[in-house]
C-alpha cells in the first residue's frame, strides 16, 4: 500500500500558486481525506516525567467523521480505536479495554478536533478551536487553540506543519509543557536519534523545504 | 341579665375556652408524620431493624434525580453545580453524580491505598510486578489519557487510586458523559441521600424544598427541568395529593351539609351553634392528647376526626327534638338517657382501644373519648343555653306525616333479617381473594407512570432495591467487615448468575484489620522497594527519582495503624460506611443493600448456608406482618369494645329484649357492609375497619332513636326528622369521599356511606317500636 498514495488529498483541486499566502478554512477544507486514508506515522513524546523522549511507530487511520484508529508496532504492540463515543484499547496480547469518551471530556474534544481535521470540516472545527494559519501553501503552518476552557488546561495548542495539501506534523503541546510530535508521510521514516530534542524536531516539522 | 345578654356572655365565654383549649393543644401537642410512630411497638430485633430500615435504611433515603431540556454540557454544569449545592446542604448526607472524584480518598488516607485496594492480595510490590506497571505507565503517557493520568504517577505509579474509585463507584454505574452520569436517553443523572427519615414526610418536605431551591438557584437551571424519584419524594407527592383531595372534598360537602341543615331547621343561627359541640369534642380531644402524650401522629389525629363525626348527630337531635314552645333545655333533658346512653357505651367501648397496647390506638381512644365526652356535655349544658328561643318544630311538616306512614305500612317480615345475615356469610364464604390488604402502601398508591420512571432511573442509576437487605451479624464492626469479605466472592457469584444485578457489602469500603494487617506484611522496606523500582525501570525512560513520592507512600504504609471505621467516618466514604454499620447493645449488624434481585430464593440459600451470620430482610414482607400484627390488636380491641358496648346497651336499656332490637339491626349492617365490600372484590385495610366502626356508632344512634317506645305520633316524626338529616348529612359528606380518586379516602367513604345506608334500613326493619 502506497502511504502517499493513500494520503494524497481526495481533492485535487490545490492548483493554486505555491507561495500564496494560505487561509485556515481553505487549508483546512483541502486536508479532506477520502475514507479510509492510512498513513505511517512516527511519533516523539517529550514528559517531564521521562528522561529521553518516547518514540513510537505505527500507522493511522482515518475511518470516517469521529472515528480514528491508531496502531503502535514498536517499540510495543497497541491497538486503539475511537467510534461512536467509545474508545477501546488492547495492548499486546491483553484483553481490550473499552470506555467511553465522556469520562474523559478533555479527551473528547481532542479526538473530534482530530477527526475534523482530517474530515476537512472547517466549521466542526471552528466551533472547538480558534484557528491560526500561517506561511505560504508550500509550507504553512495551522494553530488550533481550545475554545474550551477545561480542554485548554490541558492542551494548550495543536499545530499542523505541511505544505500543499498534505500535513507533516501534528505537534501537541499539553498543559503541564510536555509534548507530543505526530510526524507522518515521508517524514514517518525519519531517522530520529535516541535523544532527539525538541528543536530537532520541530526543525524537521519546519524544514519540509530546506531538505 | 336579660335572657338574651345571658346567651350572649355565655356564648363568648364558651368561645373563649375553646379559643384557649385549642391555644394550648396546638402549643403543647407535636403532630408526628413519621408512620414508624403509628406502628406497633417492634417487639424482635428484626422488627427492630424493620422499623429503623423502613425510614432510616440507605435505600429509603435515597432520592434519584435526573436533569434535562438543555444541551448536554449545559445539563453536565448543572449536574456539576447542584452536587456541590447539596453537599454543603444540611438536609443531605451525600450527594454523587459520577464526576471522578480523587478527593473521596482523603489526602492524609491516601498511603492506606495499599490497605484498602485488593492489589496486594494477588500481587508483591517486587520487580516483576513494578516492570509490568512502569511498562504499562509508558504505554499511558503515549495515550491520549496522558493528560489526566501524569499528575497521578510519580506518587501512584501502579494508579492504586484509580483502582480504589472503581472499587467505590457503584457497582452498575451509569454512563458517563462529559464527566458525569447521563441517562441512554440524555438526561443527567444524580443520587442525593437526605438525612431525614425516607417515610417522614416533612423530613422530606424540607429536603426537596431545599433542593429544588438548590436547582433554581443555578446560574441557568431556567430552561431545564429537575425530575425527582425514590421514596422520599413518593411520601411527600402522596401526602400532598391526599390533602388537597381531603380539602376538596371537605369544602364540597362542608357547603352541602350547610344547604341541607338550613333546609331541614330554617335557622342560621341554630345551625352555626349545632356545630360547636363537634369543634368542642375535637377541641378538648386534641387538648387531652396534648396533656397525656405530648405528641400525636397524624393518622392517628386523621382517624380521631373521622370517629368523631358521629358527634354531629348530638346537636341534630337537639333541635329535631325540640317541641313547639318548649324551653330547649327541656327537649334536651328528655332526650339526654338515650343521647347519654350512646355517648357513655361508645366512649366505654373505645376504652378496648385504650387496653390494646398500641400507642396509636391508645391515643386514638384518649382523643375519641374525650372528643364525645366534650361533645356530648357541651350539647346537654351549653347549647340549649345558647339556642335562640325562635324555632319552628318539624313536626308540623306535612311530608313528615307522610313519610312516618308510609313507613308505618311497610311490610317487616321477621324472616328477613335472618335471610340477609345467612346470604351474607355465605358470600362472605364464597368469595374468592384475600380478605385483608396488608400492604399499607396499596392505600396511597404511587401513580404507575411515577413508578415506571422510579424503575428506569433506578435501573439506570443501579440504585439498590428498597425492599431486601442482607444483614450481618457479628460481636463487633471488625467482625461484620471480616464476615463481609467471606461472603463477597459468593456474592459475585450470584451476581455472575443474573440471581442479582449487584450487591453492596460494607466491605468494599472498608476491609477487616486483618486484611489490612496482611497486606500491610506484604509492602517491602525502602531499601527493597528501591531494588526493585530500579530494576524495573532499568529499560525505562523514567527520569530518575521521579517515583520518590511513591517509594515515601509505601514506606509510610508499612507503620499505620490499621483504619477502624470510626478512622474512616472522616473520609467523604466514611457516611456511606457508617450507614452500612449499625450498632445494638451485644451485637453488630451490617446491612448490605442489593440491586435488581431477580432470585430472592438464591440469596436466601446463600444466607442459610451461613447459619444466621447473614440473613436476607424482605421488608416488604416484615411490614406486612407488622401490618398483620396491627390488625390483629385492632381486631381483638373491636370485639372487646363489641362486648362492652352490648353490655352497656343492656344495662342502659335494662332489658334484654329491647337490647337486641337496638344491637342486632346494627350487627347486621355491619355485616352486610363487609359483606358488599368483599363481594365487589375489595380486601379490607385499617381504614376499613375504623370506618365500620365510625359507621357502626351512627347505626347506634338510628336504633337507640327508632326503638324508644313513643306515645305521641309528632315526637315519632321528630325522631324520623332526626334520623333522616343523619342520614343525609352522613350520606353527603362520605358519599362524596366514596368518590375520591384517592384509595384511602375512598375506602372510608364508601365504607361509612354503605354503613349509613344498611344501618338506616336495617333500624327501620328491625328496631322501630311499632304502634
Amino acid at each position: 500500500m502506497s502511504l502517499l498514495f493513500a494520503l494524497s488529498p481526495a481533492t485535487s483541486s490545490c492548483a493554486k500558486p505555491a507561495d500564496a499566502p494560505v487561509d485556515a478554512p481553505t487549508l483546512v477544507a483541502s486536508l479532506r481525506r477520502e475514507v479510509p486514508a492510512r498513513t505511517a506515522y512516527a511519533e516523539v513524546r517529550f514528559s517531564g516525567l521521562l528522561e529521553r523522549p518516547l518514540i513510537l511507530h505505527g500507522e493511522l487511520e482515518y475511518l470516517g467523521p469521529d472515528r480514528l484508529a491508531k496502531r503502535v508496532d514498536t517499540p510495543y504492540r497497541e491497538q486503539m480505536r475511537v467510534e461512536h463515543g467509545e474508545a477501546s484499547v488492547q495492548r499486546g496480547d491483553r484483553p481490550v479495554r473499552t470506555f467511553p469518551l465522556g469520562q474523559a471530556p478533555e479527551l473528547e474534544g481532542f479526538l473530534r478536533g482530530f477527526a475534523a481535521l482530517l474530515g476537512g470540516d472547517a466549521a466542526a472545527l471552528e466551533r472547538d478551536f480558534t484557528m491560526t494559519a500561517s506561511g505560504a501553501a508550500r509550507a504553512w503552518r495551522l494553530v488550533l487553540e481550545p475554545r474550551d476552557a477545561r480542554l485548554a488546561r490541558r492542551i494548550r495548542e495543536i499545530r499542523v506543519d505541511g505544505s500543499d495539501a498534505t500535513p507533516r506534523c501534528f505537534t501537541t503541546r499539553e498543559g503541564d509543557g510536555d509534548v507530543s510530535v505526530l510526524l507522518v508521510d515521508r517524514l514517518a521514516d525519519a531517522k530520529l536519534a535516541v535523544q532527539v530534542s525538541q528543536p530537532q524536531v520541530d526543525a524537521l516539522c519546519r524544514g519540509i523545504d530546506a531538505r | 341579665m336579660t335572657p338574651a345578654t345571658r346567651r350572649w356572655s355565655l356564648l363568648g365565654a364558651w368561645l373563649l375556652a375553646l379559643a384557649a383549649l385549642a391555644a394550648y393543644a396546638l402549643h403543647t401537642l407535636h403532630v408526628s408524620t413519621d408512620l414508624r410512630s403509628f406502628m406497633p411497638p417492634p417487639r424482635t430485633p428484626d422488627q427492630t431493624l424493620l422499623m429503623e430500615q423502613i425510614g432510616e435504611g440507605p435505600g429509603s433515603r435515597l432520592l434519584l434525580l435526573s436533569i434535562e431540556g438543555a444541551p448536554e454540557a449545559r445539563l453536565a454544569e448543572l449536574s456539576r453545580g447542584l452536587v456541590a449545592a447539596l453537599r454543603a446542604d444540611a438536609h443531605f448526607e451525600q450527594a454523587i453524580n459520577g464526576a471522578f472524584d480523587p478527593s473521596a480518598l482523603d489526602e492524609k488516607l491516601l498511603p492506606y491505598r495499599w490497605l484498602l485496594s485488593p492489589t496486594l492480595d494477588a500481587h508483591a510490590l517486587d520487580a516483576d510486578y513494578l516492570a509490568d506497571q512502569l511498562g504499562q505507565r509508558v504505554e499511558d503517557l503515549a495515550s491520549p489519557a496522558a493528560t489526566l493520568l501524569k499528575p497521578l504517577l510519580p506518587r501512584d505509579p501502579t494508579l492504586e487510586v484509580l483502582a480504589l474509585a472503581q472499587r467505590w463507584s457503584p457497582p452498575k454505574a451509569p454512563i458517563v458523559r462529559d464527566g458525569v452520569w447521563f441517562s441512554s436517553d440524555g438526561a443527567a443523572l444524580l443520587l442525593a441521600q437526605t438525612r431525614g427519615a425516607g417515610f417522614d414526610p416533612a423530613a422530606q418536605g424540607a429536603a426537596i424544598d431545599a433542593l429544588q431551591a438548590a436547582f433554581q438557584a443555578l446560574p441557568g437551571a431556567g430552561a431545564a427541568t429537575l425530575a425527582i424519584s425514590g421514596p422520599g419524594w413518593f411520601t411527600v407527592l402522596i401526602n400532598e395529593r391526599t390533602r388537597a383531595e381531603a380539602d376538596r372534598i371537605g369544602l364540597v360537602s362542608t357547603l352541602g351539609f350547610l344547604v341541607l341543615l338550613v333546609l331541614a331547621y330554617r335557622s342560621l343561627p341554630s345551625l352555626l351553634l349545632a356545630g360547636l359541640p363537634v369543634l368542642s369534642g375535637g377541641v378538648a380531644g386534641a387538648a387531652a392528647l396534648a396533656l397525656l402524650f405530648g405528641s400525636a401522629h397524624g393518622i392517628t389525629l386523621a382517624f380521631g376526626f373521622t370517629l368523631l363525626g358521629v358527634a354531629q348527630e348530638y346537636p341534630i337531635r337537639v333541635l329535631s327534638h325540640r317541641r313547639e314552645g318548649e324551653d330547649a333545655l327541656a327537649s334536651v333533658r328528655a332526650l339526654w338517657p338515650l343521647l347519654a346512653t350512646a355517648i357513655v357505651s361508645a366512649a366505654i367501648a373505645y376504652l378496648a382501644f385504650f387496653a390494646s397496647g398500641v400507642t396509636g390506638l391508645q391515643q386514638l381512644a384518649v382523643f375519641t373519648i374525650a372528643g364525645l365526652l366534650a361533645a356530648g356535655l357541651s350539647t346537654r349544658f351549653l347549647l340549649p343555653r345558647v339556642l335562640p328561643e325562635r324555632f319552628r318544630d318539624v313536626a308540623g311538616r306535612a311530608w313528615l306525616a307522610r313519610a312516618v306512614g308510609t313507613l308505618d305500612a311497610l311490610p317487616r317480615p321477621r324472616w328477613l333479617p335472618w335471610l340477609l345475615a345467612l346470604l351474607g356469610l355465605v358470600v362472605l364464604w364464597r368469595t374468592p381473594g384475600p380478605m385483608w390488604e396488608n400492604d399499607l402502601a396499596a392505600l396511597t398508591p404511587v401513580p404507575q407512570d411515577l413508578l415506571i420512571r422510579d424503575a428506569k432511573l433506578r435501573g439506570e442509576l443501579g440504585a439498590p432495591d428498597v425492599r431486601y437487605l442482607l444483614v450481618l451479624h457479628a460481636t463487633d464492626a471488625d467482625g461484620v467487615l471480616a464476615l463481609s469479605e467471606s461472603i463477597e466472592p459468593r456474592l459475585d457469584a450470584l451476581v455472575r448468575r443474573h440471581a442479582l444485578d449487584a450487591a453492596e457489602l460494607p466491605s468494599r469500603y472498608l476491609p477487616s484489620l486483618a486484611t489490612q494487617r496482611g497486606r500491610q506484611a506484604k509492602l517491602p522496606d525502602r531499601a527493597t522497594l528501591e531494588r526493585a523500582l530500579a530494576q524495573a525501570s532499568a529499560d525505562l525512560p523514567f527520569r530518575a527519582g521521579v517515583f520518590a513520592p511513591f517509594v515515601d507512600d509505601v514506606e509510610a504504609a508499612r507503620t499505620l495503624e490499621p483504619l477502624t471505621p470510626a478512622a474512616f467516618a472522616s473520609s467523604p466514604l466514611g457516611a456511606r460506611l457508617a450507614a452500612m454499620l449499625v450498632h445494638r447493645e451485644d451485637e453488630w449488624l451490617g446491612l448490605a443493600t442489593l440491586s435488581g434481585v431477580h432470585d430472592a430464593a438464591a440469596l436466601d440459600a446463600l444466607a442459610g448456608a451461613t447459619h444466621g451470620a447473614v440473613r436476607l430482610l424482605d421488608l416488604k414482607a416484615a411490614s406486612e406482618s407488622l401490618v398483620v400484627a396491627y390488625r390483629e390488636r385492632i381486631l381483638r380491641a373491636l370485639g372487646l369494645a363489641l362486648g362492652l358496648l352490648a353490655l352497656t346497651v343492656v344495662v342502659a336499656l335494662r332489658s334484654a329484649r329491647r337490647a337486641w332490637h337496638v344491637l342486632a339491626p346494627m350487627s347486621l349492617a355491619t355485616l352486610l357492609v363487609i359483606v358488599v365490600e368483599r363481594a365487589s372484590g375489595l380486601s379490607l385495610s385499617l381504614f376499613h375497619l375504623v370506618a365500620v366502626t365510625l359507621a357502626a356508632g351512627l347505626g347506634l344512634h338510628y336504633a337507640l332513636f327508632f326503638e324508644r317506645p313513643v306515645a305521641d305520633p309528632a315526637e315519632a316524626r321528630r325522631t324520623l326528622h332526626a334520623t333522616l338529616v343523619c342520614v343525609a348529612s352522613a350520606l353527603l359528606v362520605f358519599g362524596l369521599q366514596a368518590w375520591s380518586s384517592l384509595p384511602v379516602l375512598r375506602a372510608i367513604g364508601l365504607t361509612v356511606a354503605l354503613g349509613v345506608g344498611f344501618h338506616f334500613c336495617l333500624s327501620i326493619l328491625m328496631a322501630r317500636a311499632r304502634r
